[in-house]
């Protein structure tokens, strides 16, 4: 099975799903099925929407299963500025969470979404958001979490700190195909096995999702090997071919700049008589006995 | 207003689409010419206009609208339009004594690490406001045109308090009032190797995008400098909450006297 599709119907308890987007391609539409699928699973939803409002998050999503999402205004007003938000940005700590989850129905485990963390990122400052998100995985009210991340917004650190606490990071990018998107799977299971995948997908009116495997290499054929290379020397006006006598005497030729033997000997023989070298040395002069090129294996 | 430009966006000002977050940004060029197209647009439109103009005065605004044939002292006059003029109003609050009025607009100038709120609620409040015209006339959807954000950056305001601020003002104008918002911002050479963009314009860049419903990109030529062809402008049509279908599109562009022109790629009538 696919892997989005399998970490889209499984949602392993104690899991964090991380969907991280840039401006080239938003994860909202994904995070919207992800929100769908958990509420036909029949677990109780609870979004915290900060960016986006209630009529975008819900839109399209399947009515039947309506009541069990609750949307908690953090949009229009996230910072509290209007006093319009029943949840603002500051409250997002594991204590503020839980209490919220409690009071809207009876303590079952439930999924949290979070729209988005990069909101919360601006406003917390990373080591505590990530004690934050430790306390709510570890805390028993919330099953799963699922956070939207736009990961153009933050440093790498940053960006790296929250994918290291997640158990699932999704990166969607866009593919060269227009109508689908490329999502870039990296899952970790609670025994330490790590599967990666890049699947296609593409998000329906109906928040439902489509996955289609990526093929392994598009377009890059494998080169197939010329059996049988060219001969250059065929089909031609003129004669590049050696024959026999011709191939002996051209072996035997010897090369310009090398040194063999007997040029050096050649080279090298001393001519008697005038000419002589009447060398000296000094008292500070190191002399030498040895020629320093006999070392040479010329 | 540019007429090549609204075939191209497929808006007139007798029907455009409501509740837009447009966002003009540039890198080393000028980008202000679309600002003032939508000027003249939205005020031919009849809509209530709530203008920052941080950056030029009154006068300048004033006089380019004439060319493009609106009357900015008129309008303001009527009611119709509401202009912070940030220039000429920033130095009475880098002056004053009074430092309590924390909800002033230009609050920023005194204490920039304090964010935006101050300018949301000068905008906030001009929008509200009921806007009753000479002749009762009621203005139509209020459009929200900040010239430009960027500059609040060299201010020492945070990326992520502008963020803040047009997230607010997205909520207000776009989500409740299903009015429109232009905003333009003005970015930097892209550094490979600069950190420090974290704090940058181009972030700044990427976090509207992130927001925004349009995004129209200007640049100069890629090949160089050219007397007939000024620049390209990229539109980019996103759909919030949509995955795919962004479209984008690179016109070319030549600014005159009185407007510019846009055309496809490789069509400018100097080449034709």
């Amino acid at each position: 099975m696919l892997l989005l599709s399998c970490v889209l119907q499984g949602a392993e308890a104690g899991g964090f799903i991380l969907i991280q987007d840039t401006v080239k391609c938003t994860g909202r539409g994904l995070l919207k099925c992800f929100i769908n699928a958990a509420l036909k699973r029949g677990e109780d939803v609870h979004v915290l929407g900060f960016e986006s409002p209630e009529t975008e998050v819900c839109a399209g999503l399947d009515r039947s299963c309506v009541q069990k999402l609750h949307f908690h205004k953090g949009f229009p007003d996230p910072l509290g500025w209007t006093r319009r938000s029943s949840f603002t940005v500051e409250r997002f700590a594991s204590q503020h969470i839980t209490q919220l989850i409690k009071d809207t129905q009876q303590a079952k485990a439930s999924v949290l979404v979070v729209d988005s963390l990069s909101l919360v990122l601006r406003h917390h400052d990373p080591l505590v958001f990530c004690q934050t998100l430790q306390e709510l995985r570890k805390g028993g009210v919330i099953k799963t979490i699922i956070g939207l991340l736009h990961s153009d917004l933050h440093q790498q650190g940053i960006v790296g700190i929250v994918c290291y606490l997640a158990s699932t990071v999704i990166s969607v990018a866009p593919a060269n195909n227009e109508r689908h998107s490329v999502a870039k799977t990296t899952r970790r299971t609670k025994s330490g096995k790590v599967m990666q995948e890049e699947e296609y997908f593409s998000v329906c009116k109906d928040a439902t999702l489509s996955v289609q495997a990526k093929p392994r290499q598009p377009g890059h054929v494998q080169k197939e090997r010329d059996v049988s290379e060219a001969d250059p020397t065929s089909n031609l006006t003129f004669n590049l071919r050696l024959s026999e006598e011709e191939r002996k005497a051209k072996e035997k030729v010897a090369l310009p700049f090398v040194f063999s033997q007997e040029k050096k000997s050649a080279l090298l023989k001393p001519t008697p008589g005038s000419g002589r070298i009447v060398y000296e040395p000094d008292d500070n002069d190191d002399f030498d006995e040895e020629d320093p090129d006999d070392d040479l294996d010329v | 207003m540019f007429p090549e430009l609204n075939s191209i966006l497929n808006s007139t000002p007798d029907s455009f689409k409501s509740s837009d977050f447009i966002l003009v940004s540039d890198r080393r060029a000028n980008a202000s010419f679309l600002i003032q197209h939508y000027l003249a647009f939205y005020l031919r439109a009849g809509c209530k206009v709530c203008f920052l103009g941080l950056v030029q005065s009154f006068s300048h605004y004033s006089a380019v609208g004439q060319r493009l044939g609106v009357s900015l002292a008129q309008a303001r006059e009527k009611g119709q339009l509401v202009f912070l003029e940030g220039l000429k109003d920033s130095i009475g609050v880098l002056l004053q004594e009074d430092t309590s009025h924390e909800t002033q607009p230009l609050s920023y100038l005194r204490s920039p690490g304090a964010g935006l709120e101050g300018l949301f609620r000068f905008v906030e409040r001009s929008m509200r406001q009921s806007g009753d015209g000479d002749a009762g006339e009621s203005w139509g959807p209020p459009v929200l045109l900040i010239d430009d954000l960027s500059v609040l950056l060299s201010l020492g305001v945070s990326v992520g308090a502008i963020l803040d601020f047009t997230l607010y003002c997205q909520a207000t104008m776009c989500s409740e009032l299903q009015g429109n918002m232009v905003i333009l911002v003005r970015c930097e050479e892209e550094d490979a190797d600069d950190d420090d963009d974290e704090e940058g314009s181009n972030l700044l860049q990427r976090g509207l995008v992130h927001q925004c419903n349009l995004a129209l990109h200007v640049e100069g030529l890629p090949t160089g400098y050219c007397r007939d062809i000024h620049g390209q402008m990229e539109v980019w049509w996103r759909q919030r909450g949509e995955t795919i279908y962004n479209q984008r599109k690179i016109f070319h562009f030549k600014v005159h006297d009185k407007g510019a022109s846009f055309f496809a790629r490789g069509t400018s009538s100097a080449v034709l």
